[in-house]
């Protein structure tokens, strides 16, 4: 049944790059996201530190959701590489005021 | 596909990708709900009660002369309620750590046992340590989203909860099952996963600390959890170390209160610390205010302040460890924890049998690894137990056989399960788990002191209760076999 083959191997390519999407991309989002809080929660520092990455699992996963709620697996991506570059981007903008104490 | 469609199939994968390894978890977690009343159980020297005599003083004389490495830190825990016995830890120069417990009356060493403390490692690293740890963290987080997009693919989250159609079709058992074991203790099982991927935050998550504190990590542990820290010197420390008068200094401080660890870091040094935590039972982290006093004068030198959040953090973590909890309370993480394994062995042959039922293959092999787990590993804790109860107790290497036999009991059973795949009586194998679980506390204990009758008749209700769970678990696994028997639908 070649029908069925494409039919198998098309789900598990779908399911195999998204998949690589919310791990990967998803601990990036995560990562940045984390960076960001880091920088901007109105903390004292060891607080923000701890509080951020508290917080990350929590962004991995909807990231996660987020790369299976996508229409396709390039949208994933795309949406997974925008949001940990506008995330990182503006931890990064902060500069060493996001070092503070 | 629609968005529920995309979301079931991340809930299908991400739950059976990850089911066998959480199932581990699960269980293991479970049972380390009571690891220090397994400790007890598999350590019959304990079944006795003994006075707690033995100072920390005589636990360092211990050490010192069966030492003989120079030491980077000692950790010492004295006796408690729940565990009846100083447990020392040490670590050498050369970055090598050891264990022993001790006996509270005289400080001499417990016959060797992997105790119950075996369950919580396999828990949280899966005895194969740092890749261990992270792949536990990854099943972690796999959990966490195979929970959230079940719950945001359920259309009935209420009405299914009450739903149970035992007698309906395969998959829709199951899917029945699935769905009371998962609701009925999801937000356990949500802050489970969650607080349990956030104790090894400074692990999994590096991103916050290296950010702010560049690569100055020792700065970010100081300031988050208010520790201290006194550079090496290399010179020779003091001849003894100050630990009873600092100990009574301790306790002064906290109005008599019970002293949780004393840890000593690099005591071979002139710049040596000792560190004591308190210990209070009714709070859900222990306090985190430790003291740390000068080894050469018993000065006190840092009162700890943690931040905020690290206290929110201790919280969270104390809350998912539960060794806070009495009795009652940790029985309920254990059933809730069970809950969450049978979510998972319902999950994983709703996967299956559905795919079955649309295309009739039988997918003998994905059963076949699923009996090597789902039925493996508590098999595997059984010939744990039996081992402890049958090797002699003054054996060396009685651990190391103890652990062997629990791996290669699984290996076993595992290699069998594949070798006889295409065998339909699966269920009928839980015969074996229930025979052997129902003997052990009949059979086997009859040359240690502490067997059903005399902690019933002692009102020992710990050591007891786990003799009386092997029964009620044996009898469970006696009704699941006979319930495959006579129907062929059963796992």
């Amino acid at each position: 049944m070649p029908g069925k083959t494409r039919r198998v191997r098309h789900t598990f390519a779908g399911v195999g790059t998204r998949s690589l999407a919310a791990l990967l991309g998803g601990y990036l989002v995560a990562y940045s996201g984390t960076l960001c809080l880091a920088v901007y929660l109105p903390l004292a520092r060891p607080d923000r530190a701890v509080w951020a990455s508290l917080a990350s699992f929590a962004l991995w996963a909807l990231a996660m959701l987020l790369a299976f709620a996508c229409r396709t697996p390039l949208r994933a991506w795309l949406w997974l590489a925008g949001l940990s570059l506008l995330l990182s981007g503006s931890a990064w903008l902060a500069g060493t005021w996001g070092m503070r104490p | 596909m629609s968005l529920r469609q995309r979301l079931a199939e991340l809930h299908g994968w991400a739950g059976l990708a990850s089911s066998w390894l959480l199932f581990v978890i699960l269980f293991s977690g479970s049972l380390a709900c009571f690891d220090k009343e397994i400790e007890r159980w598999m350590r019959p020297l304990l079944h006795t009660p003994q006075p707690i005599e033995a100072s920390a003083q005589q636990v360092l004389q211990w050490l010192e002369q069966h030492n003989h490495a120079e030491l980077h830190a000692i950790w010492m825990q004295p006796p408690a309620p729940r565990q009846p016995y100083w447990r020392l830890i040490w670590e050498t120069a050369s970055g090598a750590r050891q264990q022993v417990l001790l006996d509270p009356q005289y400080a001499q060493p417990l016959p060797a046992s992997v105790g119950g403390e075996f369950f919580l490692t396999l828990h949280w690293n899966l005895h194969s340590g740092t890749p261990g740890m992270y792949l536990v963290g990854l099943a972690g987080m796999l959990m966490l989203v195979a929970l959230l997009s079940g719950l945001l693919i359920h259309r009935r989250l209420i009405r299914d909860f009450f739903t149970f159609r035992r007698r309906a079709s395969a998959p829709r058992a199951w899917l029945d099952l699935h769905n009371l074991a998962g609701v009925s203790a999801l937000p356990f099982h949500l802050f489970m996963a969650y607080s349990g991927v956030a104790i090894m935050v400074a692990s999994y998550m590096p991103a916050a600390a290296q950010w702010l504190y560049g690569s100055d990590l020792e700065q970010f542990a100081t300031e988050v959890s208010g520790s201290y820290h006194r550079d090496e010197l290399q010179r020779p420390g003091p001849a003894s170390l100050p630990v009873q008068q600092v100990l009574e200094q301790a306790q002064a401080r906290w109005n008599g209160a019970p002293i949780l660890w004393i840890n000593i870091e690099h005591p071979d040094d002139a710049s040596a610390v000792i560190q004591v935590r308190q210990r209070n039972d009714s709070t859900i982290a222990s306090p985190q205010q430790h003291l740390y006093f000068a080894a050469e004068n018993g000065a006190l030198l840092h009162h700890q302040q943690p931040s905020d959040a690290y206290q929110a953090y201790t919280w969270m973590t104390g809350l998912h460890k539960g060794q806070f909890a009495e009795a009652p309370l940790r029985l309920l993480y254990l059933l809730l924890g069970l809950a969450g394994c049978l979510m998972l062995l319902a999950g994983n042959q709703l996967w299956l049998r559905k795919r079955q039922a649309r295309d009739g293959q039988p997918r003998a092999l994905l059963q076949a690894i699923n009996a090597g787990v789902f039925q493996g590993l508590p098999l595997a804790c059984l010939a744990l137990l039996w081992s402890n109860r049958l090797l002699p107790q003054h054996w060396p290497g009685r651990d190391a056989l103890e652990a062997a036999s629990f791996a290669l009991t699984w290996l076993g059973y595992a290699l069998c399960c594949m070798a006889w795949r295409h065998h339909p009586a699966r269920g009928r194998r839980w015969y074996l788990f229930g025979g052997l679980a129902i003997a052990l506390p009949l059979l086997a204990p009859l040359q240690v002191p502490g067997h059903l009758l005399t902690s019933l008749a002692n009102a020992d209700w710990a050591l007891a209760a786990i003799d009386l769970a092997l029964l009620g678990a044996g009898l469970v696994g006696l009704y699941v076999a006979q319930h495959a028997a006579r129907g062929p639908r059963t796992c």
